[in-house]
């Protein structure tokens, strides 16, 4: 396969304070309220994601971590535009799809493909494997293509799956092999970022272990990147080069994988790594210093997202909310209690 | 808490249970032959992957097999007594009082028409003679110690104004209530965020710790067993591979199934910044359980197996025994060396 050319300098895929928000209100009805003996139809407002920016470099594997409600699920969807975004910035390779309608966002689709999470799901139960695989490259193709069978043949191959597959339909899968199928779909067009969303949680461990192996294998042959969306701790720490980690649609911590996890710097990334199970440690005593959980995304707390559930938490936070910025080695953090008291914000520079 | 020092009579045996379901497509041997003790006070791990019959054995315990499965041999003998010759009247009475269970997701395990509080008493009102009013005291008790706040408002919510972790709390309540003397909890914190499920761990932790419960913690995540057990039981294909004491199990498995169960779990590697070492997995797939191949089930996937492997059963045999009063029993032909 022939490289594109391309411009090392860029980033493959820059965001920039994406924000998602979803109206939930309802009919108007719905939205009657009668308090202080006013009628009044607020509206209700989802903030999934909010002012998240990021960047994705060419070979790299971002992973971003957060509980469930976290928006990153959103996050990705929206960064393949399978969402409109409410505002912010989305380029690839410099080039802004923001606002890139169908038509528009099809050459892009060749260099964007998504794993999701479910493989039950993301597979469609009429169309066969070979039609599966093939679908995202015959899209991007204008003429007929010829050779389409070698190359189904040639994308099962890769994913560890054999001619014998090629005829058989979803249903004939185990979740393991699914999760190689929807692989194979998104090699087909040679992609340059794989955008995965929880690829490898529906699976049993010994089948995720295949899959994240096959994940790597495939990026070190093919030189893609990935933006890798999950919740478990451990696979994230294996598979990312860097890590983003998010609260309330908030980005609170960024940094290389080995700094997050040595150096955690956010109280909220702290918790969450003091809170995943250890192989072979015993519960220890209640660390208990993060209770309750996730506040609602309709109503943002004031100033910082976390500090409701923080221990470390004083006057400033509820006024004010952090940005995320640099700390050094790469790692930035949103916690007031990073930033130099005395100075200004290290942004200004 | 360790039990080494007290020879009791096992609250629960379970001997050569057999559970198995007539399916059009074949017969389905979920549960084949498994037995196991458990103490009093003890945390026995349940471990395995999907197919692997853990879960089975929880409904088997609670007697609640449906057809088309039935228990078709094999005693489970709870405080002296068989359960599976019990009537349904009979096993009503132990349900919910003596043997409590909790479910997967708390919100298809409460019922969503009736408050939390109606849920919670109705263990009470079936099973003592307290009060209304006692009754009363007792669930807004019981709420309290399992960390729900305003527990005298939050008695008459409905479930779904309670968030997923909360919603757990309440069916911990609810199994905690009659202060039963074994807990079976069938994956308990799988469906919730990792900073709940290290809160709820603890939390049942502590319930069983205080009143001296009994609990089979059904999960296929060995981390968290790991965290919560005295006793490993792994399980495969419907069959025990290997049990234990937790940490002999976790950091001496005999069986190569358990053995790649641990491999296959990221674990810390030295993070360089070469390219990534690759995760060591167990190949290909569990096989379906209505053609399991011949002899060791495991052994199509196994990289020690040999002839003997794909043609005789091996059978469950103690390990040379630690100091422990449990022993370290596997079932393979070929047991892995234990590493100095």
């Amino acid at each position: 396969m022939s490289q594109p050319t391309h411009d090392p300098a860029k980033p493959l895929l820059e965001v920039r304070q994406l924000e998602q928000r979803f109206d939930v209100s309802g009919s108007f009805f719905d939205r009657l309220r009668f308090s202080g003996g006013r009628i009044s139809a607020p509206r209700r407002i989802v903030h999934a994601v909010n002012g998240v920016s990021l960047a994705v470099k060419r070979g790299e594997v971002l992973g971003i971590v957060g509980e469930s409600g976290c928006g990153k699920s959103t996050l990705a969807k929206t960064i393949v535009k399978l969402h409109e975004p409410t505002g912010g910035q989305i380029l690839i390779e410099g080039e802004d799809i923001t606002h890139h309608d169908f038509t528009r966002m099809r050459p892009v689709r060749k260099k964007l493909q998504m794993i999701f999470q479910d493989p039950y799901a993301s597979l469609n139960p009429r169309q066969k494997v070979r039609d599966i695989i093939m679908e995202p490259f015959l899209e991007s193709q204008s003429a007929p293509v010829p050779d389409l069978a070698e190359r189904a043949l040639a994308l099962l191959a890769k994913v560890g799956l054999g001619v014998e597959h090629l005829d058989r339909y979803p249903h004939q899968f185990s979740g393991g092999q699914r999760q190689r199928i929807g692989i194979a779909r998104a090699l087909s067009v040679q992609p340059d970022l794989i955008i995965a969303d929880e690829p490898v949680s529906a699976l049993d461990v010994s089948i995720q272990a295949q899959i994240l192996n096959l994940l790597m294998d495939l990026k070190d042959e093919f030189g893609f990147s990935y933006l890798f969306i999950t919740h478990d701790l451990s696979v994230v720490r294996y598979i990312s080069d860097r890590i983003g980690v998010m609260y309330l649609g908030f980005m609170v911590e960024t940094g290389p994988t080995r700094t997050i996890f040595a150096e955690p710097k956010h109280p909220y990334t702290q918790a969450l790594l003091a809170a995943a199970p250890q192989l072979g440690t015993k519960l220890g005593p209640a660390s208990e210093q993060v209770r309750g959980e996730v506040p609602s995304a309709i109503d943002l707390p004031r100033g910082c997202p976390f500090r409701q559930r923080c221990p470390l938490a004083f006057a400033r936070c509820a006024d004010e909310r952090p940005e995320l910025r640099p700390v050094g080695g790469g790692q930035a953090v949103a916690c007031h209690l990073s930033e130099p008291a005395t100075q200004p914000a290290f942004a200004a520079i | 808490m360790s039990n080494s020092e007290q020879v009791s009579s096992p609250l629960l045996r379970v001997q050569e249970l057999r559970t198995w379901f007539h399916t059009f497509g074949g017969l389905v041997k979920a549960v084949d032959g498994v037995s196991f003790d458990l103490a009093p006070g003890e945390i026995m791990g349940l471990v395995g992957e999907s197919g692997g019959g853990k879960s089975m054995i929880g409904f088997s315990i609670m007697g609640l097999i449906d057809p088309p499965g039935r228990i078709e041999g094999g005693r489970i003998e709870f405080d002296g007594r068989n359960l599976v010759s019990l009537s349904e009247d009979e096993m009503r009475g132990i349900r919910g009082k003596e043997i409590a269970m909790i479910f997967q997701d708390p919100m298809t395990a409460l019922n969503p028409l009736y408050t939390i509080g109606n849920q919670i008493e109705e263990t009470l009102a079936l099973h003592t003679a307290l009060s209304a009013r006692e009754r009363r005291a007792k669930a807004i008790e019981m709420l309290h110690r399992v960390g729900i706040p305003q527990p005298e408002q939050r008695l008459n919510h409905y479930p779904h104004q309670f968030s997923g972790g909360m919603r757990q709390r309440v069916v911990i309540a609810i199994a905690m209530i009659a202060k039963p003397r074994l807990l079976i909890a069938d994956e308990p914190t799988t469906a919730l965020d990792v900073t709940i499920q290290a809160q709820l761990l603890r939390l049942m932790r502590q319930q069983v710790v205080e009143s001296g419960t009994s609990m089979i913690l059904i999960t296929h995540d060995l981390a968290a067993v790991s965290q919560m057990a005295d006793t490993i039981v792994v399980l495969y294909c419907g069959r025990i591979v290997e049990k234990g004491p937790a940490e002999a199990i976790i950091a001496r498995p005999r069986h190569p199934y358990t053995r790649g169960l641990i491999d296959s779990i990221p674990h810390e590697t030295a993070e360089t910044d070469g390219p990534k070492p690759r995760l060591s997995q167990i190949p290909g797939n569990v096989p379906d359980i209505r053609r399991l191949p011949p002899g060791c089930a495991f052994a199509p996937r196994c990289r020690f197996a040999t002839e003997i492997c794909r043609t005789t059963d091996p059978v469950l045999a103690e390990q040379p025994a630690g100091r422990s009063s449990h022993p370290h029993a596997v079932a393979c032909h070929h047991p892995l060396a234990v590493s100095p």
